[in-house]
């Protein structure tokens, strides 16, 4: 294969433009490259040019703003649970980044990678971000739009998404967060499901803030609504697994090689359970 | 443009598909099969390789992404005559069966003992989940990796 | 002989390990470059189907193709008791998977796009999928001509679906159950296949040299491969050469011949090296993985706790092809039928064609599921009957002069005194309880009854003129050691040299005799016994040279610390280069050949039929205790200790052992808890890869307890018995049977992954169909 022909099939931009430059002319991005390289093994196409991100430098900054963690789309799962070890109120995302897959994955797999993989229904940063509520930047050729991220998913789900995920901007407000995972052996493996779950308390201990996401369990996380509104207004002491049993009607779970349909249901009051517990830890340790 | 980059301290040149995964191009092109080709998806770590330092599954990276990084692989590691003392640990304790699993956990293991050089049997054990051995059911490894730091062994 | 056991024991090193860790270590998946071609097989992605038409002329002409194989150029069928298969499906495919096509090429890129491009039409036919539908009365039938396959071993009945039946009758069954004092269990198992996962899949290159194939592979059995590739390829054996490197695992996968006659066809029609490896997606869907088996059991059992009548059927997947399960029928007699005296017993297995990938050999074969399905229906009589587990067991394991199914007189009390060793040890104190953190407790103790896998094995040893010695024979190291180990410390200790001076040749079928491969636990025994009988030869020319030296007789000589020494005069003697030189001017180079085979251990005439093991020759006994902590809210299943007790007869090398233990019950613990293979719609595996198929993590084990039982009867040399495999043995069985004390649930199938366990907390998990079971166990028999 000579050079020239080599050169188009691996794009390195150093800028953003470039890279949409280069994803206008059918070429597929390439943040960690832990799904794409799995192409063929899925049975996907995968005679596409690359365009490789990692030469894009604002893609790979985590910056600590006053309200906001903003979060090169680049960033890997290992450097994000590092950095965000230190900001309480992101628990959900330290906890999603440290425990995903296992360390060589974590060391090269990325935020936006997570967010983007196509078809990849068991990431662990999703639900985070949509409990944190978090928000993305998306360049495209004419515009730049931040939009929530859970308007982002259903945008790309319905293929409308156009443009290159560039920053997530994840709010610091006060509370705490959790990140738990259903898994069939200790660790190492994708989840079966997963809960993020985002709350703040007033001084009695009553949930002023809930948000709760789902993963896993169906092809997108979601929010779980139902569940959110039992519990605000209610004291933190509450049941919240107990409540959850009762309101899984608000999932149709995905049936598949790893797990049924009911199992993933079935396990998702003990996970609001551990999260609830974590965040039980995180506000001890405050006090 | 070639790729062009440092394997085991000399600079190489790759002038194939960019997009080859850097495991094949380092097997089939370079002929280090040390590094190993097993599951191709990123669980079972026998394809480990340190990338500027830091082990990564060799088979998910396109090799047009390690332009100008150093890359070492288990033949980099140490030398012909000398273990390094994960590799010695491992033959004292007559822990190798099969063997295809191994250069995956030298390197792995390698990098994790620098940044945790008294580590808990728990540690070892959450920084070897990539790693699989069907052989050895891992114990008599981890046993290998604790006698490093007999200090920590009373740290559970 | 004392002497002689006190040398050769040693935790002697690997001498394979240093390149292994360096990454030096060429496996046959590393062997390669560019004078290679690589080859490609164009699999069927249908499970029944005829072929109408097979065009390959496109595929020929695409870039980089040299040649395309199919079913014309490999006629012969091969198996084990019956020739029913094919290495190519020529007009019927019977399992997604079947390879119809072999392309060679320059790259593996060209030759995989190659096999893509070749043309295939088919004709759809009902497929078979599970045993349930292959027994059916109007089933389908796998192989519509099974009358015509040439047997090639008497005596198995057949018929439709049922590839081969073996059955066991001793005394009288019907009247032991229609006893007015005895109570009656009768229970169900079901269990799923369980994939080899070799980190090394089954790989060959094959040249064409000098009028004769020469085979490079990845095997346990190259003299098998040998054999099997020279029947398809309608060629003597004498035509196949095969040589073997080290292996990268193997578990019984790599004990039938694979790939070896594909790319021993291309490299004939290219005149060139080819190459060829399963992708791991290939490995993973055409495992010929531990059967799946349906097995229904019951048992008459009196008050007191004695089994007067056992009654059993066992349907063991064959898959498309018979396979080994043609030959692993025999072993339900010594599994199933195992482990306990027996008042009467009748036992049928048959292994049973479907429209799947075919299986295989797999670590303590089909003893692992009878083993599980025994000990779980014994808990089961246990609660029945009212009696304590561990007493029943003590009660009623085989002991010396007891027999066993086929009426085997079994010498030595192994069993009792094995669990006695374990409970004394570590007392029982309860079997089941809730933990302070909710999770339900549950502890189990399990018996298993193995067996070595004895055979042909021929050894040839070479004593150097440098003191060292060369053994050759056909073994092969595929990872437990045995290569590396006990082999040269049995040379040595006969030798009187130390293990580091022996080279042991690695298998070259034409160098070393005939062997029936590394696998069954045999290695040590009977390759060890093959090389004691070589040693023995050598010894005898050694010590008659030295005799003449020094005017003395042989037998006031002995050998040791690399010297002849006359007994009790030390410093009398000289060297053994010496003595080799010297024996150069008289007699020649010092060499000596020995062989060992089955001995042939005796049943009882005419209770065993189609089996092809009548008796067991050395048999191994296991006991294993494990304590689980059931989580009610996941269904998780933690191992809280594992602890066991193994019959190794004598324990060459401890620490090898204590490796095989560990490993050997960690694949256990996969098997009994998150290794799961299920069978789509289309007959294909779901599980591709190691993302869905669920091997246990460095997370999910605990160190094994355990204690080598030394002593009991064995043939093997200086009383050994193979270490290696009888560790899986009574994995599941133990689990199983602690899971439901733990739940209060019967534990009737396997895997029990979290939501197989939760179902059953759940009280949602019937116990399985078996209907094509009938529960009159004579209405089960094929009659041919």
């Amino acid at each position: 294969m000579d050079s020239a022909n080599t050169d188009a099939l691996f794009l390195r931009p150093t800028d953003i433009k470039a890279a949409l430059v280069a994803m206008d002319g059918g070429a597929v991005p390439v943040a960690g490259g832990t799904w794409v390289m799995r192409a063929s093994l899925r049975g996907d196409s995968n005679d596409q040019a690359f365009v490789s991100l990692s030469q894009i430098d604002a893609l790979h900054e985590v910056a600590e703003g006053e309200d906001f963690l903003r979060i090169g789309a680049l960033v890997t799962h290992d450097h994000l649970a590092d950095f965000a070890r230190n900001l309480p109120e992101l628990g959900a995302l330290t906890q999603a980044a440290g425990m995903s897959a296992n360390p060589a994955i974590r060391r090269t797999a990325t935020i936006g990678g997570n967010i983007c993989a196509r078809g990849f229904t068991a990431a662990d940063l999703v639900p985070a971000l949509l409990a944190l509520n978090a928000t993305v930047e998306v360049h495209s050729s004419s515009r730049q739009d931040t939009t929530p991220i859970a308007e982002y998913l259903q945008a790309r789900t319905q293929r409308r998404a156009a443009g290159l995920l560039t920053t997530i901007s994840v709010p610091r407000k006060r509370g705490h967060s959790a990140h738990a995972r259903a898994l069939l052996r200790k660790a190492g493996e994708y989840p079966i499901a997963n809960i993020s779950a985002f709350i703040d308390m007033d001084a009695n201990n009553t949930i002023k803030t809930v948000r709760i996401a789902v993963g896993a369990v169906e092809a997108m996380p979601k929010r779980w609504h139902s569940l959110e509104k039992a519990l605000l207004g209610q004291p933190f002491s509450a049941d919240a697994a107990d409540m959850a049993r009762d309101l899984l009607d608000d999932f149709t779970p995905r049936d598949s090689v790893d797990a049924p349909d009911w199992y993933r249901l079935r396990v998702l009051p003990g996970l609001v359970r551990q999260a609830f517990a974590s965040i039980t830890d995180q506000s001890r340790e405050d006090a | 443009m070639a790729v062009t980059f440092t394997l085991n301290g000399q600079q190489r040149r790759y002038s194939g598909d960019p997009r080859t995964s850097l495991m094949d191009a380092l097997r089939c092109d370079f002929r280090l099969t040390g590094t190993k080709d097993v599951c191709g998806e990123g669980f079972c770590g026998a394809c480990l390789v340190h990338i500027d330092g830091v082990p990564k599954v060799s088979c998910l990276l396109p090799i047009g992404a390690v332009e100008g990084a150093d890359v070492t692989t288990i033949e980099g590691v140490g030398d012909l005559g000398t273990l390094n003392p994960v590799q010695q640990a491992f033959e004292d304790f007559d822990v190798v069966q099969c063997g295809m699993c191994f250069p995956g956990m030298v390197m792995t293991l390698s990098h994790f003992l620098q940044d945790n050089p008294r580590p808990s049997r728990d540690e070892v054990k959450s920084a070897l989940v990539g790693n699989i051995c069907r052989c050895t059911g891992y114990e008599r490894i981890i046993d290998a990796v604790m006698s490093l730091h007999n200090s920590a062994e009373g740290r559970k | 002989m004392n002497d002689l056991k006190e040398t050769v024991v040693m935790n002697l090193p690997r001498r394979d390990a240093r390149d292994k860790l360096q990454g030096r270590t060429k496996y046959t998946v590393d062997v390669g470059g560019l004078e290679m071609l690589h080859a490609a097989l164009r699999r069927a992605d249908v499970a029944s189907a005829k072929i109408r038409h097979i065009d390959v002329r496109a595929a020929l002409a695409m870039p980089g193709v040299h040649a395309i194989a199919t079913a014309a150029d490999a006629p012969g069928l091969h198996g084990l008791g019956i020739a029913d298969h094919p290495i190519f499906a020529g007009e019927t495919v019977r399992y997604h998977g079947e390879p119809i096509a072999a392309v060679a090429a320059d790259t593996l890129t060209q030759a995989r796009a190659a096999a893509a491009a070749i043309v295939v039409e088919y004709d759809d036919l009902p497929a078979v999928l599970t045993m349930a539908d292959a027994l059916a009365p109007d089933a389908a039938l796998v192989h519509p001509d099974w009358r015509n396959y040439e047997i090639l071993f008497e005596g198995g009945a057949r018929g439709g679906n049922v590839a081969w039946q073996a059955t066991v009758e001793r005394g009288d069954t019907d009247a032991a159950f229609a006893r007015e004092d005895v109570t009656i269990v009768e229970n169900v198992y079901q269990v799923g296949r369980q994939n080899h996962v070799p980190f090394e899949p089954r790989a060959v290159t094959a040249a064409f040299e000098d009028g004769r194939y020469h085979i490079h592979t990845s095997t346990q059995a190259p003299w098998t491969v040998k054999h099997v590739t020279a029947r398809v390829l309608g060629v003597p054996d004498s035509a196949v050469h095969v040589t073997v490197p080290a292996v990268g695992g193997g578990f019984g996968l790599k004990f039938d011949c694979s790939l070896e006659p594909y790319a021993a066809i291309l490299a004939r029609k290219t005149g060139r090296t080819v190459s060829q490896v399963n992708s791991r997606k290939e490995e993973m869907m055409t495992c010929l993985c531990r059967e799946n088996a349906d097995i229904r059991i019951r048992s008459a059992v009196t008050k007191d706790g004695d089994i007067v009548g056992r009654e059993a059927t066992v349907l063991m997947d064959c898959g498309a092809y018979g396979g080994e399960q043609v030959f692993l029928t025999t072993m339900t007699a010594h599994t199933l039928g195992g482990n306990y005296k027996l008042g009467s017993v009748r036992l049928c297995t048959k292994a049973v064609y479907t429209n799947t990938p075919p299986n295989g050999a797999f670590r303590a074969c089909n003893g692992v599921y009878n083993t599980f399905a025994l000990e779980r229906h014994t808990d089961e009589i246990c609660a029945a009957i009212g009696m304590d587990p561990v007493a029943f067991r003590r009660r009623n394991v085989v002991g010396d002069g007891d027999i066993g199914a086929t009426g085997q007189v079994f010498r030595g009390n192994v069993l009792e005194p094995m669990l006695d060793q374990l409970t004394a040890k570590y007392p029982v104190e309860r079997r089941s309880g809730t933990l302070p953190d909710g999770r339900l407790y549950g502890r189990a103790t399990t018996v298993g009854t193995w067996f070595i896998f004895v055979g042909p094995s021929a050894a040839t040893v070479n004593l150097n003129a440098d003191g060292s010695a060369t053994l050759v024979t056909a073994g092969v190291e595929i990872g437990s050691g045995t290569m590396m180990q006990s082999l040269p410390q049995i040379v040595a200790a006969n030798l009187g040299i130390h293990p580091d001076k022996v080279i042991v040749k690695t298998a070259d079928t034409d160098a070393a005799g005939r062997d029936l491969g590394v696998g069954g636990g045999r290695t040590t025994v009977s390759i060890g016994a093959a090389s004691e009988a070589a040693c023995a030869q050598v010894r005898d020319k050694l010590l008659g040279v030295v005799a003449e030296l020094l005017q003395t007789s042989a037998d006031k000589l002995v050998l040791s610390g690399g010297r002849v020494e006359i007994q009790g005069r030390p410093g009398s003697g000289t060297t053994i280069e010496k003595i080799v030189q010297q024996a150069e001017t008289s007699i020649g180079p010092l060499s000596g050949s020995g062989a060992f085979t089955a001995p042939g251990e005796r049943s009882m005439p005419g209770c065993a039929a189609g089996h092809f093991i009548d008796a067991i020759d050395i048999p191994v006994f296991a006991v294993h205790d494990c304590e689980v902590a059931v989580d009610p809210v996941t269904g998780h299943v933690e191992i809280l200790s594992y602890r066991l007790v193994q019959d190794v007869g004598l324990a060459l090398n401890p620490r090898a052992i204590h490796g095989q233990i560990q490993g050997g019950v960690v694949q256990g613990i996969g098997y009994a808890l998150t290794e799961e293979i299920t069978i789509n719609s289309d007959g294909a595996f779901d599980q591709t890869g190691f993302e869905t198929y669920r091997m246990p993590l460095a997370g999910d084990v605990l160190p094994i307890e355990f204690d080598l039982y030394e002593g009991a009867p064995s043939i093997g040399p200086l009383g050994t018995k193979g270490a290696g495999e009888v560790p899986i043995l009574n994995v599941a069985a133990a689990i199983g049977c602690a899971v439901s004390n733990a739940t209060g649930k019967s534990v009737n199938a396997l895997p029990m992954t979290p939501p197989r366990v939760a179902a059953l907390i759940d009280g949602k998990a019937p116990a399985p169909e078996m209907g094509h079971i009938d529960t009159v166990w004579v209405k089960n028999l094929v009659r041919s």
